[in-house]
This record gives structure tokens, C-alpha cells and sequence, in this order.
């Protein structure tokens, strides 16, 4: 029971960090070259990513999905959000299927973090599908090939952007969560 | 029977995805018109709370760029006014003006606004499409369609409104352009790009022969029936010229500040219906007259 009440409480805050929070800081790599893409960095797939191992595939669609959907109504982007998520969440059991030396059944009531899986590993996982959670939302939310660098820049930048956060977010909690798993 | 519930048990997973996918496409594709997304926008209610809660703690962070920006305004006003009532003092309003004819006096009253001051809730700057949420809905008299400025130039137009809330489509977008004349009077379109930075504008079509500087101020004008004329679009930071037809493309600086607006004024037109409803009967006429070939 503790570990829903976890992980409802996850869902809360990593969205009303992205949207309170990271929404509102607009990031440039570099000032002055005109053109150069203006993003925000979008952590809150990372709850996806943290569902445990055991979780089902159509319970991880349907959680995507929400997440999704109230991403896009805070964001006023009906179903873009929702369309990335929910493909994440397809792709993310073969993922680790592929990455993970034992097979899926032997993790009993464990996520995937940086203390299971190791660094390597990890990072391999989330960058795959934090690259194409962005692509394909930056792809929708363009809907226009005319501008190919300016999508492929605001793309890899804001995807490198992600994946610096979900470091420090490692780097700041997994101590603490092993310590309350002894 | 069997085999397809066998079928349909083995595929479960990919048929569960692809379903979803779907329902995700219909509702980008239904809503990503500007009448859609009634459902979904941050003019909820629920979404609005979180907003109103932020922005309650990050005003407090603006307040002394909101005073500045605040006593622009109202030198600005106050010299308006100043000319207002040298003119007045001529007998030559701009408001109203009356004449006589057939020696009986009529009064002429142009277009009339009324304006709302709102709060900005939330607003983004680096989307393709971007919005501003604001505090006040169709209990305070919002209605879609009306204009809405700064204090120092014009922000977008209404779109969706909800009982406390309303989102506007700001001009920082690519799926709406505006007209706007230069300090002479050549008129052409404001428009901006997804791409641009949030401090750029363009105005395409100004014939070869018409000089710009740089610094120029760009105006809106009448034709439009959402904005009132002669508001501020913004300055021009650098003139290019076609090789095509020669014509020039200015970029623009806007006079809003979209990275930091917190105040916004909207504006009712409260003469655009009727002179709307005259346009469109005009337009009906000619081409009954003249049907098209």
C-alpha cells in the first residue's frame, strides 16, 4: 500500500515541478545567434521510467496516458504529450529487456534506478527513451519538416538538457531511498 | 471464435497501444484548429488553481519592473491626454465630432472600446503556438475575439473563455497574422514564425520605394476589427530586401515584453458586430451583382 501512496505522491510532484517550475524557466545554450532554439527541458517522463519492473505493459500504457493527458492540459497541447508518453510506455518493457543481464521476473518489488541496473545501463535506458519521447513531441509540435537543424538542434539540446536533470535527481535521492529500503 | 480470442489475448499488449495511439492522433487532429480545445486548456479550472498559486509567489519577484513598466504607461497616457486637450480646446475631438448639416447638428461617434484589466496566470514563449491564461472570464464580461495588449504594445486576442479564466493566442505564433501600417501609412501584415526568437517580429511587402530606418515605429491599423488603430506593434531592428521583387522585410522588435508580462488590458470592440454584420451584407451584394466568373 506504502508503495502506491510512493508513487502517487512521485506523480504529484515531478508534475507540478515540470509545470510550475521548469515550464517557466526558459533556457538558451548560447544568447546572441538569432534562430537558435528557446526550450524547456521535460523531466516529468521520467515517472514512467521509475515504475517498477514487474509493472504490467497495458498498465503502463494507461499510466502514460494519464500522465500524458494532464501534461497537455496544463500545457494547452491536447493529446502530444499523451501521443510521446504512451509510446515510451510500449517501448520501455523491450528496452529493458534488451539492457538487463536476468530476466524481468527475478526483480521482485524493485525499479529501475542507478542502484539496480547500474550507471551505464541506466543512462543507455533513459536517454533511448527520453530521445524519442522528444523527438517525437517536438516532430508533433512542429508538424513541419521546413526547418529540419532547428528541430534536430531543439531536439538533441533539450534530450541532453533532460538527461543532465535526471542525473542530478539520482545524484540528490538514490542515497537516501536505499537507506530507507534497509 | 477461439483462435481470434486467442489472437486478440497474445496481441492484447500492441492492440491496447495502438488504440490509445489513436485516440491520442483524433485528439491532436480535432483540436488543433483555433475553435477546438474546449476540454483541455489551461482555462480549466482545476489547471488554473496551480497557476494562480504560482503566480501568487512569482509576482512578488517582478514587482519593481511592473512599477517601471507601470509609470511608462502612465507618462505615455498622461501625454496623450495632453494633446486630447489641446485639441479639444480647437473644437476638433477625435472622439466625437459634430457638424452641421441642413441645419440640424449630428454627433459622429467613432469606434468605441471598453477595456478590462486582467491579470496573466500563465504564459509561455517557446512553443509554436503560444498562450496566455488570464484571470478574468465571461463572469467579468470577456468574450472571445476581443483584443488583448500590454502595457506597452498589443499581446494577442481571446480564444477561450471559462467562467473565472481565459486563454489568448498570443501574436508570438504562426497561425494568425495582424495588420499594421508604418509611421507614413504603408499598410501591410505583422506576423511571426515558429523559430523566431520571442523578441522578433516580421512585416513583409513594403514596396522598394518606401524609405524605413531603423527605429521606426510600427502602428496597427483600422482595418483590422480587433485591435483600435495606431497601438504599438513595435520598432524596426533591421531591414532586408527580397531579390525577387525588391520588396523589403523588416524585423521588428515588439514593444511587449512576452518573457515578463504579468498585467494586460482587454479590449471590446462594442461596435464590431454591426460592422461586421455591414461588411459581410456589402460583400453579399457585389457578388450577386457581380457573381463571380
Amino acid at each position: 500500500m506504502s508503495q502506491y501512496i510512493k508513487y502517487i505522491l512521485q506523480f504529484t510532484l515531478l508534475i507540478l515541478f515540470q509545470v510550475l517550475i521548469l515550464n517557466n524557466i526558459t533556457l538558451y545554450w548560447w544568447s546572441q545567434p538569432s534562430g537558435f532554439p528557446v526550450f524547456t527541458p521535460y523531466i516529468y517522463p521520467l515517472f514512467i521510467l521509475l515504475l517498477p519492473f514487474e509493472t504490467p505493459v497495458w498498465l503502463l500504457l494507461i499510466i502514460g496516458f494519464l500522465c500524458g493527458i494532464t501534461m497537455d492540459s496544463f500545457m494547452n497541447t491536447p493529446g502530444m504529450h499523451a501521443f510521446a508518453m504512451v509510446l515510451i510506455a510500449y517501448l520501455r518493457t523491450n528496452v529493458l529487456l534488451a539492457l538487463l543481464p536476468k530476466n524481468m521476473k527475478e526483480y521482485k518489488q524493485l525499479s529501475p534506478s542507478t542502484k539496480t541496473m547500474g550507471w551505464a545501463p541506466f543512462l543507455t535506458y533513459s536517454s533511448f527513451l527520453v530521445l524519442i519521447h522528444h523527438s517525437v513531441f517536438f516532430i508533433i509540435e512542429l508538424w513541419s519538416l521546413s526547418n529540419l537543424s532547428y528541430l534536430l538542434l531543439k531536439i538533441l539540446v533539450s534530450t541532453f538538457t533532460t538527461l543532465l536533470l535526471i542525473i542530478v535527481y539520482f545524484l540528490l535521492f538514490s542515497k537516501r531511498a536505499s537507506n530507507t529500503r534497509q | 471464435m477461439r483462435v481470434i480470442i486467442s489472437l486478440i489475448q497474445k496481441f492484447f499488449n500492441l492492440i491496447l497501444f495502438v488504440g490509445i495511439e489513436i485516440v491520442c492522433m483524433l485528439m491532436i487532429a480535432k483540436t488543433n484548429t483555433l475553435q477546438g480545445n474546449d476540454l483541455m486548456n489551461s482555462a480549466n479550472l482545476g489547471i488554473a488553481f496551480w497557476y494562480k498559486k504560482q503566480t501568487g509567489v512569482s509576482t512578488y519577484f517582478g514587482l519593481r519592473q511592473m512599477n517601471d513598466s507601470l509609470l511608462n504607461e502612465n507618462t505615455r497616457l498622461r501625454q496623450q491626454l495632453a494633446k486630447y486637450s489641446e485639441i479639444d480646446i480647437l473644437n476638433n475631438n477625435a472622439v466625437t465630432r459634430s457638424y452641421t448639416l441642413n441645419d440640424s447638428v449630428h454627433s459622429v461617434q467613432y469606434a468605441h472600446y471598453t477595456y478590462y484589466q486582467a491579470r496573466v496566470v500563465n504564459n509561455s514563449v517557446n512553443s509554436a503556438s503560444n498562450f496566455i491564461t488570464i484571470n478574468r472570464g465571461y463572469k467579468d464580461g470577456i468574450e472571445k475575439n476581443m483584443a488583448v495588449i500590454s502595457s506597452n504594445g498589443i499581446a494577442g486576442r481571446i480564444t477561450n473563455v471559462s467562467a473565472h479564466f481565459a486563454t489568448a493566442l498570443s501574436i508570438l505564433n504562426n497561425k494568425q497574422s495582424l495588420s499594421a501600417k508604418l509611421k507614413n501609412g504603408t499598410s501591410s501584415f505583422v506576423y511571426w514564425e515558429e523559430g523566431a526568437s520571442p523578441d522578433e517580429l516580421f512585416m513583409k511587402g513594403i514596396p522598394p520605394d518606401i524609405v524605413v530606418k531603423l527605429g521606426d515605429t510600427v502602428f496597427t491599423t483600422s482595418y483590422s476589427t480587433l485591435f483600435p488603430a495606431d497601438m504599438i506593434v513595435g520598432t524596426v531592428q533591421k531591414i532586408f530586401k527580397l531579390k525577387k521583387d525588391n520588396s523589403q522585410i523588416l524585423h521588428l522588435k515588439p514593444a511587449t515584453n512576452f518573457r515578463n508580462m504579468q498585467y494586460v488590458y482587454v479590449i471590446k470592440n462594442d461596435y464590431m458586430e454591426e460592422r461586421r454584420k455591414l461588411e459581410d451584407t456589402t460583400k453579399k451584394q457585389l457578388q450577386t451583382v457581380h457573381p463571380p466568373k
